[in-house]
């Protein structure tokens, strides 16, 4: 058994009640992202050896999933609803405006400073408001909305958190 | 003989034990109840769901509490789930003492004070935003009931009964109203397994997944399975864009399915469920999870429930954001701690599902319908629907149209009957498609909607299907192969990457769409789109298989606008981006400057007074014609080719 860091402790104490062989690895992921952000190398490790499995099979389990990421998440996550209702209100547009302000160029891009990515969004029947964004800070467990929104808002917007200078103008939803 | 007899007195004296245990919960959940729909003081309930949060519920819940505190007013505030009618988000509803109970909306910031006026006094300061009664009487006020929102659904909701009158965190609402008791009953009445699947059975309830398969019968393979240890498991994995008709359960009634699936466990010898919910869904995750702990509490779930002999764990797996674990074996690959990706069957889940034991899985809606017809009995449950798709189900609908919500309608309600109680088609604008079922579901021509109810029998002329509840609505302001482009680019993302059919078959087509919306159709291609489509029906599951469906119903029933786009290389609605140019039309209008401003790619040359559009730099978001639309104009692109290569 590797040395027993204290990241490594602390990782171990999030998932200490969850057993091997009873459904948990993906509340494990769940549990350690949820604190750290993200999944470190350490961090699958010390789950793959919590939950008796190779650590492959935990890597190769959690990068299934779109919600896990291996690499600390920027400052401000866009996250731009990919669904139908919002596609025809020109959400094509909105991302595209979105990514050239960004000067990023596809979704799933982070900037060079971290400071933003902007990932592609399932729908999740707030219809009403498309098309809608999310905006996110997932370190604070934040996450804004903000919907109707027209191509030109969604610049300024996107002109606001590139500057850093973004306060939550959003409605607050779970998360 | 007297074994048997000691035998019956224990059965006996356990029966009579576990009709007291519920009735003493049921007496304490009654008078609670009671009291939430006769309040001691009035009571604003601030509707908390997904789409409410989205508009803003939570600070208007926060607002409303820090008011009235301030005030020092005479009134509680609570929560609710929204009735429906989603464009007036946020919705806040008041409950008066006499029963009187209105809903209003759309409640902004504002209009705080005006609400909490109305709780105090009833002097009509909240009337403005007054949409309707849920229960009592009010001069100027319909009751809910009678809203044109609503009025295809049946008198009485059946299955959301409780969406709008409970607190979806409280047991003792559910208990109130009727809840847990057609558990209680199977135990108290002492009927065996095989009494309630045959009960169930005689019911006719058919699975709400989609594809309809009766309830009963697949718990009787799961019951009939070799194995003692057998698992119940619910898709909560409510994938499809556009459908959130199991959100509305998750979030408005979770105990509804939770009695559904402590019977279904009881019906088929499962110790063991887990409720399987898309990581979108974090509202429902939490409220499932706490109907879970009361239901604990209560002695309702765990270990012999109410005294009986009955155990049953039930747990909640959240998703990590996989469409195909929507997928029931591919579901169960997940709850294990696998990639999401769907088995080769056989062996069936009823034969090795969740750690390769026998296992059940059903959708939310099905679960929650369950205890609904064990109370009211199969005619009751027939009431409604058609011969081949009995009852009702929850839809919910989006797209170009004025009011976005969800209903529970009768199957078989006819489709414009829906259309006129969505408000019909945005202003000015006409239909063109009908797009259900989801990324594997179909584009319905517009043509169809005189005939179009809503029951599958009347989509599969189309070569298209139902679903399972999500309809948007597809207005000729947008050019369908946006939705295909977004559509095949979905599945692809979403392949679980087993079948070569399935995900590189989907990026073929997702080029080949990309292709044609560059300006660059080939005639070619409805030969390997339809090529395509062949290969990919031999994909291992329907994710693959149904694929195709949206692209084969745009040839079949847009052969119009697709020969425009790929023949004509026409975009007569100007939403194609390759296809259409931005011009500057008046130089000299006010507004042109703030259009240069907003580029995002600072797209404008020339001088200020002599603007134009330089086309290279130009990604046609159409910030500059929403700022400037006296200015700027969108136009078919001058230069492209005119004829098919």
């Amino acid at each position: 058994m590797p040395l027993e860091t204290e990241a490594r402790a602390e990782i171990r104490s999030l998932i200490s009640d969850l057993k091997p062989d009873d459904g948990k690895l993906l509340d494990a992921l769940h549990r350690v992202q949820h604190r750290y952000g993200y999944l470190s190398d350490e961090a699958l490790e010390v789950i793959a050896e919590h939950l008796k499995m190779f650590p492959s099979h935990v890597y190769g389990a959690a990068s299934f999933y779109d919600e896990y990421r291996f690499d600390p998440p920027a400052a401000t996550t866009v996250r731009w609803c990919s669904g139908p209702a919002c596609r025809l209100e020109n959400s094509n547009g909105i991302r595209d405006a979105m990514l050239a302000v960004f000067k990023l160029k596809e979704l799933g891009d982070r900037t060079d400073d971290n400071q933003v990515e902007i990932i592609n969004g399932q729908c999740n029947g707030a219809c009403e408001l498309a098309p809608l964004i999310w905006i996110e800070k997932q370190i604070e467990h934040k996450r804004d909305v903000v919907g109707k929104l027209s191509v030109a808002r969604a610049i300024e917007l996107a002109r606001t958190i590139s500057n850093g200078e973004y306060v939550e103008e959003g409605n607050e939803t779970a998360f | 003989m007297a074994n048997m007899l000691r035998k019956e007195t224990k059965l006996h004296s356990e029966i009579l034990n576990i009709e007291n245990s519920y009735t003493s919960i049921k007496e304490n959940a009654d008078l609670a109840y009671r009291e939430w729909c006769n309040p001691i003081r009035p009571r604003i309930d601030v509707a908390i769901d997904t789409s409410s949060m989205a508009n803003g519920a939570l600070e208007i819940k926060r607002e409303l509490i820090k008011l009235v505190t301030e005030r020092n007013a005479a009134l509680d505030v609570s929560q609710n789930h929204g009735y429906g009618m989603q464009w007036l988000n946020p919705l806040v509803t008041i409950t008066w003492p006499d029963g009187t109970s209105i809903v209003y909306g759309p409640v902004k910031l504002g209009n705080i004070t005006d609400i909490i006026d109305e709780a105090i006094d009833r002097s009509g300061a909240a009337l403005h935003l007054g949409i309707g009664l849920l229960s009592g009487e009010h001069s100027s006020l319909i009751n809910l009931r009678e809203h044109p929102f609503f009025k295809n659904e049946p008198d009485e909701r059946r299955l959301i009964k409780r969406i709008g009158f409970t607190n979806p965190d409280s047991i003792e609402h559910y208990i109130g109203t009727r809840g847990w008791s057609s558990f209680a009953r199977i135990l108290y009445r002492g009927m065996t397994p095989d009494d309630v699947r045959q009960e169930l059975l005689d019911g006719g309830l058919g699975g709400r997944g989609g594809g309809g398969f009766p309830a009963g019968m697949k718990w009787n393979f799961l019951a009939g399975a070799s194995d003692s240890e057998h698992y119940m498991v619910c898709n909560a994995d409510e994938g499809d864009p556009g459908a959130w008709v199991n959100r509305v359960i998750l979030e408005g009634d979770p105990h509804l399915l939770i009695e559904g699936m402590a019977i279904a466990a009881y019906a088929t010898g499962s110790q063991r469920g887990f409720i399987y919910i898309r990581d979108e869904y974090p509202l429902g995750v939490e409220r499932v999870k706490n109907a879970i702990k009361q239901a604990e509490e209560k002695g309702l779930l765990g270990n012999n429930i109410l005294g009986s002999q009955f155990s049953f764990q039930l747990e909640v797996v959240r998703g990590a954001g996989s469409y195909v674990c929507g997928e029931e074996t591919g579901l169960l690959s997940s709850i294990q701690g696998q990639r999401g990706q769907p088995r080769i069957r056989p062996p069936f889940p009823a034969q090795a599902g969740v750690f390769m034991k026998p296992s059940n899985v059903n959708n939310v809606e099905t679960f929650s319908h369950v205890p609904l017809v064990l109370q009211n009995g199969s005619s009751w449950y027939k009431e409604y629907g058609t011969e081949a798709m009995r009852g009702t189900r929850l839809f919910s609908f989006s797209g170009d149209i004025p009011y976005t919500g969800f209903m529970e309608l009768p199957f078989g309600t006819p489709m414009k009957d829906v259309l006129e109680s969505c408000g019909n088609i945005n202003p000015g604008e006409k239909l063109v498609a009908i797009q259900s079922g989801g990324p594997l579901g179909s584009l319905v021509p517009a043509s169809a909607l005189p005939t179009l109810t809503l029951e599958n029998a009347s989509f599969v002329p189309y070569d298209a299907m139902m679903g399972s509840g999500g309809i948007v609505w597809v207005s000729d302001r947008t050019h369908l192969i946006i939705l295909n482009e977004y559509i095949s680019d979905f599945v692809e993302e979403e392949s679980c990457g087993r079948c070569t059919t399935c995900h590189g078959g989907n990026q073929r087509m997702t080029e080949i769409f990309r292709r044609i919306m560059a300006g660059n159709g080939r005639r070619e291609d409805e030969f390997n789109l339809k090529m395509i489509d062949d290969t990919l029906q031999h994909s291992n599951c329907v994710h693959g298989q149904f694929s195709p469906k949206p692209m084969r119903n745009l040839l079949q029933h847009f052969r119009h606008e697709y020969d425009a786009l790929v023949v004509d290389r026409k975009d007569s609605t100007l939403t194609i981006p390759a296809m259409t140019q931005f011009r500057v039309t008046n130089t000299a209008d006010r507004r042109i400057e703030d259009a240069v401003a907003i580029c995002p790619v600072n797209a404008f040359k020339g001088e200020v007074g002599n603007r134009s559009i330089d086309d290279e730099a130009c990604i046609r978001c159409g910030a500059c014609t929403e700022i400037a639309p006296n200015a700027v104009v969108r136009e078919a692109r001058a230069d492209i080719s005119q004829s098919i290569i």
